[in-house]
């Protein structure tokens, strides 16, 4: 019988045991296509965000950390498993939320969950009772009887992440979790995964957001880790980084020129852009002087947004002033 | 079962209540007994168990109209004065047999391969602490127990409505003698059957595509089987009428019509419905089929049952080793 209760591949976890560690981890798709290139990386307990530009080969790792696509060249462990020779038992400690809809229509979210609950390993009667547990969890409740068909995008997103966490794992592999979500909706995925992944928290789940979103996932997470093009551009706790990453656009329908002079009097480094200036966010005080310069001159106010720029741009060194203002322009809609 | 959603239960949707997380210290079963569950998660969908009434449709009424002949058998033996049994164990009724078999198949492998495909689920399965070709491995065997239960519970039944109306040790017995052979023959058609109809579902995930391509692989098989071997029949050196060879048991139609031109014999091949009759008859069974004795062209039976259970198992598990399943 293949029974087993323990805790992880060495029978328990070790604190200073990395929950994902990389060594030149490789993918090559023929020859042409290197999804992932000599990446090297550590993904401490806690909430890590990984993120990267669709393409960069974030649901690769995530791929090969299961043990579903073999990796060209390198080593990767999960929970002190090796990923060759050890992926079932990464897959019976790890939850897995694809980036894409994976859920059956026509049946209920309850017998959906407690079947991926009997795939998971769990007896038929606690596979019930983790069901309705992880259902209740993400916040569904009476509807759980319900058709899934008939569940808005929302739901739906709730449903994958309570099929990830009904076999009880030691991590949750979370890919583009906020995908097709409205603000409102993203806000509370973002919320759940920050209560689920908190450490010292009541689930003790450790877990891997992976977005091409650096603003949704930096506000819950501990640590990020960016790649691109299947290279590690940075890794590093959040705190390190995420500072100046913010940018107030302002779009006036007059006296742009005006409005930059009056910005750059009172301190603050105006970047033109099209329609609109860019201003770095530096603290609350960035706000009021905007507000007090539009108001002095007398401008008709458009619009003002707070954004952020690109997952690359960000994780480069220091970017000069102008250089954000063109990634900012060549972004579009942050 | 649920005190936190009744607490909960007015709230809005959305509204997520601190209630503690409990993990879970139960026993976590292996590969095995995880392929054991998927098997018997699909063996009750293949029967439109646990799902809606829509789904219960075409199995239900295939299912009742293979168990008639049985009950009718057992009408009919009570009312005949002989008590003689009127179907037999190995053939059943062959041609509803193969009508009933082929809906069943068009309708009922897409239900357990193609819906998993179609809502893209697979990306969980193989996510989940199993390997991944425990996965078609899992439906194959519930197919096959499905298929299984179809051929063999109204033997079952037949055998049940003889054995209470026959009188005496040696008639039991005799009745169960015929009666093994009958479940074999059944056991059979369900491994050859379930390999190809799962091989030919799992092509695509969209339904009418999937069961359009078992429907259409079975039925133009075994009618283009009958056409060339009537074909062959009329041409070759036995004609039409000729005297049928010396064949052992009853003659039956299908006999006469064959004669004895190889190519008669060998063209039925190509219907796997042809092939699992003539393996039958190959392997000793006497009663009249869907094809003619294959007489000395039974090892030729054989070998394409193997080739038809072969490819059948291989595209089956090709299809879920490739990568772009999941």
């Amino acid at each position: 019988m293949t029974t087993t209760q323990a805790p992880s591949c060495k029978g328990v976890i070790v604190t200073d045991d990395p929950v994902i560690a990389t060594t030149a981890l490789t993918k090559r798709f023929g020859v042409a296509v290197t999804a992932l290139d000599q990446l090297t990386v550590a993904v401490e307990p806690g909430i890590t965000g990984l993120v990267g530009a669709n393409g960069a080969g974030k649901s690769t790792l995530i791929k090969i950390l299961l043990g579903l696509l073999p990796a060209t060249s390198g080593k990767a462990s999960v929970l002190g498993c090796d990923t060759t020779s050890q992926p079932e038992r990464i897959r019976a400690l790890t939850g897995y939320m694809p980036e894409h809809d994976c859920l059956p229509p026509d049946v209920s979210a309850t017998e959906f969950v407690t079947h991926m609950g009997r795939m998971s390993g769990i007896p038929p009667t606690a596979a019930k009772e983790r069901a309705a547990e992880s259902l209740r969890h993400v916040g569904l409740y009476e509807e759980r009887y319900r058709q899934i068909g008939t569940y808005s995008t929302g739901m739906k997103q709730r449903v994958k992440l309570a099929q990830a966490l009904v076999g009880d794992p030691r991590l949750l592999l979370l890919d583009e979790p906020t995908n097709g979500l409205d603000p409102a909706g993203r806000a509370s995925m973002l919320e759940l995964i920050a209560r689920i992944g908190r450490i010292g928290g009541d689930f003790g789940i450790s877990v891997v957001v992976a977005s091409h979103l650096l603003g949704e996932v930096e506000q819950i997470c501990d640590h990020l880790i960016a790649i691109d093009g299947g290279r590690l551009l940075r890794a590093a706790s959040i705190t390190s980084f995420t500072t100046a990453s913010q940018v107030l656009a302002i779009e006036v329908d007059e006296g742009i020129e005006a409005l930059a002079a009056e910005l750059a009097r009172r301190g603050l480094h105006p970047v033109p852009a099209e329609r609109e200036l860019l201003v770095p966010i530096t603290s609350a005080a960035t706000f009021d002087a905007v507000r007090d310069a539009v108001a002095d001159l007398g401008l008709p106010l458009n619009r003002m947004e707070q954004r952020r720029h690109r997952v690359e741009e960000l994780f480069r060194a220091p970017a000069e002033p102008a250089e954000l203002g063109g990634a900012l322009a060549a972004d579009g809609r942050a | 079962m649920s005190t936190g959603a009744a607490t909960g239960g007015g709230a809005a949707a959305g509204v997520i209540h601190d209630i503690g997380y409990q993990r879970y210290d139960g026993p976590r079963l292996g590969r095995w007994h995880i392929a054991a569950a998927l098997c018997w998660h699909s063996l009750r969908s293949a029967f439109g168990i646990r799902r809606g009434a829509k789904a219960k449709i075409v199995p239900v009424i295939t299912f009742v109209i293979m168990c008639a002949p049985a009950v009718i058998n057992a009408v009919a033996m009570a009312l005949s004065s002989s008590h003689a049994r009127i179907v037999e164990y190995d053939t059943y009724t062959p041609t509803l047999r193969v009508i009933i078999m082929l809906v069943f198949i068009a309708a009922q492998a897409p239900e357990l391969v193609a819906r998993d495909l179609r809502s893209k689920v697979l990306p969980l399965y193989f996510a989940k602490p199993m390997r991944r070709l425990d996965y078609p491995a899992a439906k194959y065997a519930a197919f096959t127990l499905a298929c299984l239960a179809m051929l063999d519970i109204p033997v079952l039944l037949l055998y049940l409505g003889t054995v209470f109306q026959v009188h005496g040790f040696s008639a039991v017995w005799a009745q169960t003698r015929a009666f093994i052979p009958g479940l074999l023959v059944g056991l059979m058609w369900a491994v050859v059957l379930a390999a190809i109809g799962l091989a030919l579902a799992s092509v695509s995930g969209r339904r009418a595509f999937s069961t359009g391509a078992v429907a259409i692989f079975l039925f133009m098989t075994w009618i283009l089987g009958h056409v060339l071997v009537t074909i062959a029949a009329q041409q070759g050196p036995g004609g039409p009428g000729a005297p049928p060879g010396p064949t052992k048991g009853p003659v039956c139609s299908a006999d006469l019509q064959v004669g004895h031109s190889a190519a008669a014999h060998l063209l039925g091949i190509i219907s796997p419905f042809n092939v699992l009759d003539g393996v039958r008859q190959w392997l000793g069974g006497t009663n009249c089929g869907i094809v003619a004795n294959p007489g000395q062209y039974g090892a030729a039976y054989g070998i394409a049952l193997l080739a038809f259970l072969g490819a059948g198992l291989a595209g089956l598990f090709l299809r879920y080793a490739r990568a772009d399943v999941a």
